[in-house]
């Protein structure tokens, strides 16, 4: 436990550290600064995976059973994603905005750390309950990411509208970029959310004997608007405006998904 | 490094600034004539080095003083000979030239480097333009130890500016605002479609810069249709006027410049091209005075316009932004400055004979001390003999390499001089001696 919760403070001082750097880089595009803050968020990527490790030691399942454990897997899956985009479209000016999602999830889940790991629970182990669960965890957090740049792509849009031309304009990507990344998160999430949703399925007949939850519902829909997110541009000849006003609603409706949902409409999806 | 004895470097110099245009036409050096005034400058012992540099905004000629300058005024000589060399008469040229020496030459050559002294202040053309100046003297043996330090400087001054300020980060000019704003919605301009509205100088403008980007597409509308295919002979593909409607929904990026006194794009004209770009926006650059886009267009979802005041506007906010950044440029020019200064000074040749004598003085002392530990059965007279004679032969070995030293009136040749023995002897040299 003590280990764990060293190497997640490790890990949240090097996702500081390239927090940081990021910063410097998008005021003073120097090149020294964004591979320090490459190296460092590399570096809390694996130091945080071997936090989960020992997490997940403890429990002998992947970290997800308490709210504090899915909150640094989720953390750890943002900095992934954050990671896939950086590498897919070589482009590092988002970073400053989407770096600080892991920082503030990591940081919760360390402030809110059990001080006894949960026993292990026969019923929520195997893969397929594991997969079902990461997969999941991996689609919020790649939607996630497509809610701050569909929102740094409506900033970029509002500065270049109303001739707003400062720093922040000369530093954030094009508008195409902004986009091509905004893609790549919600096709992240739309693939992650539809297999864990299926596996879900699957676990649950076997489990409780049926499909039905309202939360799966809630999640389809959720996919749905995010599907669509990724289709009305070229198929509905919708404006990059209006997809990243759509992919923000989306978002709104995960965090109902995820709160109220859980709290007050399913019985079955609920941290313990 | 003011003094003129004590400061070899000299600079004569036309600019935008004082000299009118026909004037700096005639006084441009071609690459032949560059080579040609260099050599002639150090046959007649005026320069021992030179570099000139020669844009369209400045005509400067740089150099080491030579032998046959130390007699009166350097720089005076330097103009002379340069009103000699172009055939004109000297007054003319005396009253509308600058003309530095020493360390007034040298930050006036990193002012230049980096951008200080541009028409457009902060343009880095002017860093490539200097190095390349320095390349050709350098390699027709033009240059020796003093400007080939002396330039590798200026440049590596121009390159921190450029990195460490915000000098250069906007654009000031027109075109260089509008290109900047279509990187904003498409990264990369190369394989995007752009469509030029007039076949007049500012479409002909555009068009070399979109092709100078490496823009594949461009189309070009006009009235007339021959002038649009005349634009349209390198690149690009013309089109008659009644096709502009019908062209609008395929290119990406539109850059109206015609004499219309009426919007030749309405906002209907935009808003059926929008809808028909499968939610791609449309990019309006509208340089006509009159405007010729409809403003309403603005208003479009996914479209986005620019007029040429819009443009102008941006362009003098960027021009006050980089005038608020000649300071922390001239506080790295002044570091860069300091350290050419002490690079030189630790070259000249009192400080080296200096030091040249403390180094043997502390060698003879050493070795006479260790010597007369071994020889106890001296008397005080006879060590004080031996003392005296380690001091002459200190003496008569330094007397020749000091004349060496000093003899010369060739001041790089000096310094060479004096670089060598610094290095052969391992001196450390203390500025303020």
């Amino acid at each position: 436990m003590v280990i764990s919760l060293l190497l997640g403070g490790t890990a949240l001082l090097l996702y500081l550290g390239a927090e940081v750097f990021s910063i410097a880089n998008l005021r003073k595009e120097k090149a020294v600064f964004g591979l320090v803050a490459k190296a460092l968020l590399t570096l809390g990527f694996v130091v945080h995976f071997a936090a989960l490790e020992f997490g997940g030691r403890l429990t002998h399942t992947v970290p997800y059973r308490d709210l504090s454990a899915s909150m640094s897997l989720f953390a750890w899956m943002v900095a992934g994603s954050y990671g896939i985009l950086r590498l897919r479209h070589r482009e590092a000016s988002a970073g400053p905005f989407l770096i600080p999602v892991a920082i503030l999830f990591l940081a919760i889940s360390l402030v809110t750390h059990p001080a006894q790991a949960p026993a292990p629970d026969p019923k929520l182990s195997g893969a397929l309950f594991a997969f079902h669960v990461t997969l999941a965890i991996l689609g919020y957090a790649a939607f996630t990411l497509s809610f701050v740049l569909a929102q740094i792509y409506l900033i970029q849009l509002r500065q270049i509208h109303k001739r707003k031309l400062g720093l922040l304009f000369s530093r954030l990507p094009a508008l195409d970029v902004i986009s091509r990344m905004h893609h790549t998160s919600i096709g992240i999430g739309v693939v992650a959310m539809t297999v864990a949703s299926t596996l879900g399925l699957i676990w649950a007949k076997q489990n409780w004997g049926t499909y039905w939850d309202p939360k799966v519902a809630f999640t389809f829909l959720l996919i749905g608007i995010y599907v669509l997110c990724l289709l009305a541009g070229r198929f509905l000849r919708w404006s990059g405006k209006r997809v990243a006003l759509l992919s923000l609603a989306g978002y709104v409706l995960m965090l109902f998904s995820y709160t109220i949902v859980n709290l007050f409409i399913t019985q079955e999806h609920v941290f313990h | 490094m003011s003094h003129p004895d004590e400061s070899p470097l000299l600079l004569v110099g036309w600019d935008f600034r004082q000299t009118p245009v026909e004037l700096r036409e005639r006084l441009a050096f071609s690459p032949e004539k560059i080579e040609a005034a260099i050599l002639r400058l150090r046959e007649e012992g005026l320069l021992s080095e030179g570099v000139i540099v020669s844009t369209c905004n400045r005509s400067e000629v740089y150099g080491v003083r030579g032998p046959a300058a130390v007699e009166g005024d350097p720089l005076l000589a330097l103009t002379g000979f340069v009103s000699e060399f172009h055939g004109l008469p000297r007054h003319e040229i005396e009253s509308v030239g600058y003309r530095h020496m020493g360390a007034d030459a040298v930050r006036h050559l990193f002012r230049v480097t980096a951008g200080l002294e541009s028409l457009a202040l902060g343009e880095h053309q002017i860093i490539g333009q200097v190095r390349e100046a320095f390349r050709f003297a350098s390699s027709t043996g033009l240059t020796r130890t003093v400007l080939n330090r002396l330039f590798q400087k200026a440049i590596e001054a121009g390159k921190r500016v450029r990195n460490e300020t915000g000098l250069n980060s906007r654009p000031i000019s027109i075109p260089g605002v509008a290109i900047e704003l279509a990187q904003k919605i498409y990264e990369d301009l190369a394989p995007r479609r752009f469509l030029i509205l007039g076949a007049g100088e500012t479409s002909s403008i555009f068009f070399d810069l979109l092709v100078a980007r490496g823009a594949r597409h461009i189309e070009v509308v006009n009235r007339t249709l021959e002038k649009a295919e005349a634009l349209c002979q390198r690149a690009g593909k013309a089109y008659p006027w009644e096709q502009l409607a019908s062209r609008i929904p395929h290119v990406d990026v539109v850059v109206s410049a015609t004499s219309a006194t009426e919007p030749v794009i309405t906002r209907e004209d935009a808003h059926r091209a929008v809808a028909q770009r499968r939610g791609q926006p449309l990019f309006f650059l509208d340089l006509g005075i009159p405007r010729n886009v409809d403003p309403k267009v603005a208003d479009l979802d996914n479209a986005f316009l620019y007029a040429v005041d819009d443009l102008q506007e941006i362009a003098e906010r960027n021009r006050q932004e980089r005038q608020r950044e000649v300071v922390p440029a001239m506080a790295i020019l002044e570091e860069e400055l300091q350290d050419f200064t002490a690079w030189y000074g630790s070259l000249a040749v009192v400080p080296t004979i200096t030091a040249l004598r403390r180094k043997f003085e502390s060698i003879r002392e050493a070795e006479f001390d260790r010597s007369l530990e071994k020889l106890n059965h001296l008397s005080p007279g006879d060590r004080e003999k031996i003392r005296l004679m380690a001091q002459s032969m200190v003496r008569s070995l330094l007397r020749r390499p000091t004349e060496a030293l000093k003899e010369t009136d060739d001041p790089t040749r000096r310094l060479e001089r004096a670089e060598a023995a610094q290095y052969l002897f391992d001196l450390d040299i203390d500025p303020k001696d």
